[in-house]
């Protein structure tokens, strides 16, 4: 495990396979962990990170948790490790977007994949639930244990689709894990990107294909 | 950031011994200077606020009732030192500090919702609903509290925060021209640095004045000296702000109109306060009013010849408008 600084949290990135080729780095979904990758496939060096919050890496005092906070603890990641292809289910997927779009010229590509913190909290902040936004801020799902709590926040932030589809055009090149599945606004403008093409949803069959490609 | 300003960042630290011994530094410590119609705290205490130990300092009779006072961004508490004495004539003055300012604790990143938790559970930690009165970031947290937590709040006071202009807050009169994936690249390589990330040492309590009359030159010296004694300290390197350089670096998306998205839930009296005079922190008066025509119960009032801090600008003509607005 190497230990990366972002501002004062501890980022925890597990390098799980040394190999000649592309390096892909792995971004895991909400309440997930590097562990989540342990038997990925993939032609060249493999990197797995721990978000903040998750795995062996610091929690967040505040449980400040926002997409553009951890894509901060993966550009660490890619300061130590160089250019490299992503792949990142649920929260990891909206990470790995905006991560291509703002430094396309470290990222080749990006595998985007369904799973926790996909969906986010809509387009706009929800209006109805303001009457127990107190007890709502501090109240959260249960996580595993040595999971910070405070992660859910990642389940309910907001991401407009125009947002989204700045870094979408931004990116060199977007797979979209599509299985028929419910997708969020925002993976719906990242789809009219003309650097998204389709994919399979299940991790080894999209990451083969992303592979393949590259052959 | 002025031209001033930016040739001062451009002096590295360590010229800072060598411009205090020009100076004739000798190294004993600035006493704790006054102000004319200034009064320090009654009572400072800390405040536990889901593990963050927040400073809070008191004016006035605690059996009086209480009113809650919430500063601004890169602000402290003891910016209240003009107001709340005057305020404490009438009410138990309750100044809470915000995290990663001033004397209260650190987080790792800031997210203005734990600072409206923060101000909900100072209320409710006083045991009956409050007056709640904010100025600028402090204004619209509190204006969120009082969505957040009703029960808790008695009447409301906004000063000039009613939000950033929809472009935000541009220092040099000119947007950011740069497309959202560069700012935001922008954004990633700021936090790539931000663990060595520290202020830079000013050599005197004078320069941060000047440092800081350059961004608010609507605020006389004489006060600035004042109110910065307490939002700095002095170092072995010399003078650095309290305030955490990680506040404020954040990055995300924002939509002016989700400022005042709940505040037609308001329904306690609301005081929305501004100045009259030009001021480049002042959200233009068009927005304000388009902002605020939301607030069912909306009163507005205006301070002649302030700006933006229109507390410390005017705070006798403040206090006056509080206390007529405040009941006891």
């Amino acid at each position: 495990m190497i230990a990366l600084a972002h501002g004062r949290i501890s980022i925890a990135l597990h390098p799980l396979r040394e190999a000649p080729g592309p390096t892909l780095l792995c971004l895991h979904e909400v309440a997930g962990s590097a562990a989540d990758f342990r038997d990925v496939a993939w032609p060249g060096r493999v990197f797995a990170l721990d978000f903040s919050g998750h795995g062996r890496s610091g929690h967040v005092r505040g449980g400040s948790y926002y997409p553009e906070t951890l894509a901060g603890d993966a550009d660490a990641a890619l300061a130590r490790i160089g250019p490299a292809y992503l792949v990142g289910a649920g929260i990891g997927a909206y990470v790995a977007l905006l991560l291509a779009g703002g430094r396309p010229e470290q990222i080749p590509g990006a595998v985007l994949l369904p799973g926790a913190g996909l969906m986010g909290g809509g387009e706009v902040p929800d209006w109805s639930s303001e009457d127990d936004a107190h007890a709502r801020w501090r109240s959260f799902e249960p996580v595993p244990p040595g999971c910070d709590p405070a992660v859910r926040r990642l389940e309910r932030d907001i991401r407009p689709r125009d947002y989204a589809r700045e870094f979408a055009l931004a990116a060199r090149r977007l797979l979209l894990g599509e299985d028929g599945g419910a997708r969020p606004p925002w993976w719906e403008a990242v789809r009219e990107s003309p650097a998204a093409a389709r994919a399979p949803a299940e991790p080894a069959r999209a990451l083969a294909f992303l592979a393949a490609s590259l052959e | 950031m002025t031209s001033a300003s930016r040739t001062r960042s451009m002096r590295g630290a360590g010229s800072v011994a060598l411009r205090r011994a020009v100076r004739g530094y000798v190294g004993g410590a600035v006493s704790e200077p006054s102000h004319p119609g200034a009064a320090a705290p009654e009572r400072s205490r800390d405040f536990v606020s889901d593990g963050f130990r927040l400073r809070v300092h008191e004016w006035g009779d605690p059996a009086a009732a209480p009113l809650v006072l919430l500063h601004g961004g890169f602000d402290h508490g003891r910016g209240f030192d003009l107001l709340a004495p005057l305020l404490a004539t009438r009410f138990h003055v309750v100044a809470l500090t915000s995290r990663g300012h001033g004397d209260s604790e650190w987080d790792d990143f800031y997210a203005w919702p734990n600072d409206v938790a923060d101000a909900v559970n100072l209320m409710r930690s006083l045991a009956r609903p409050v007056h709640l009165v904010g100025h600028s970031r402090g204004g619209g947290q509190a204006t969120d509290a009082a969505v957040w937590a009703p029960d808790c709040v008695r009447r409301l006071v906004n000063i000039d925060g009613f939000g950033p202009p929809p472009e935000g807050f541009v220092l040099r009169g000119k947007p950011d021209p740069r497309s959202l994936p560069a700012r935001f690249a922008a954004y990633l390589d700021g936090r790539r640095k931000a663990s060595e990330r520290r202020w830079r040492p000013y050599a005197s309590l004078e320069d941060l004045v000047e440092r800081r009359a350059a961004q608010n030159p609507r605020l006389s010296r004489e006060w600035l000296r004042y109110f910065l004694y307490f939002g700095a300290r002095e170092t072995e390197a010399g003078w650095v702000w309290k305030t955490d350089p990680e506040f404020g670096t954040g990055f995300g998306p924002w939509r002016p109109e989700w400022v005042a998205r709940t505040w037609h839930r308001l329904r306690m009296p609301v005081l929305a306060v501004a100045g009259t005079e030009p001021d480049v922190w002042r959200l233009a008066e068009e927005i304000a009013a388009e902002r605020l025509a939301a607030v069912p119960t909306l009163e507005r009032a205006a301070v002649a010849g302030a700006g933006h801090f229109v507390h410390m600008e005017r705070p006798r003509e403040t206090a006056d408008l509080l206390l007529g607005f405040l009941e006891p």
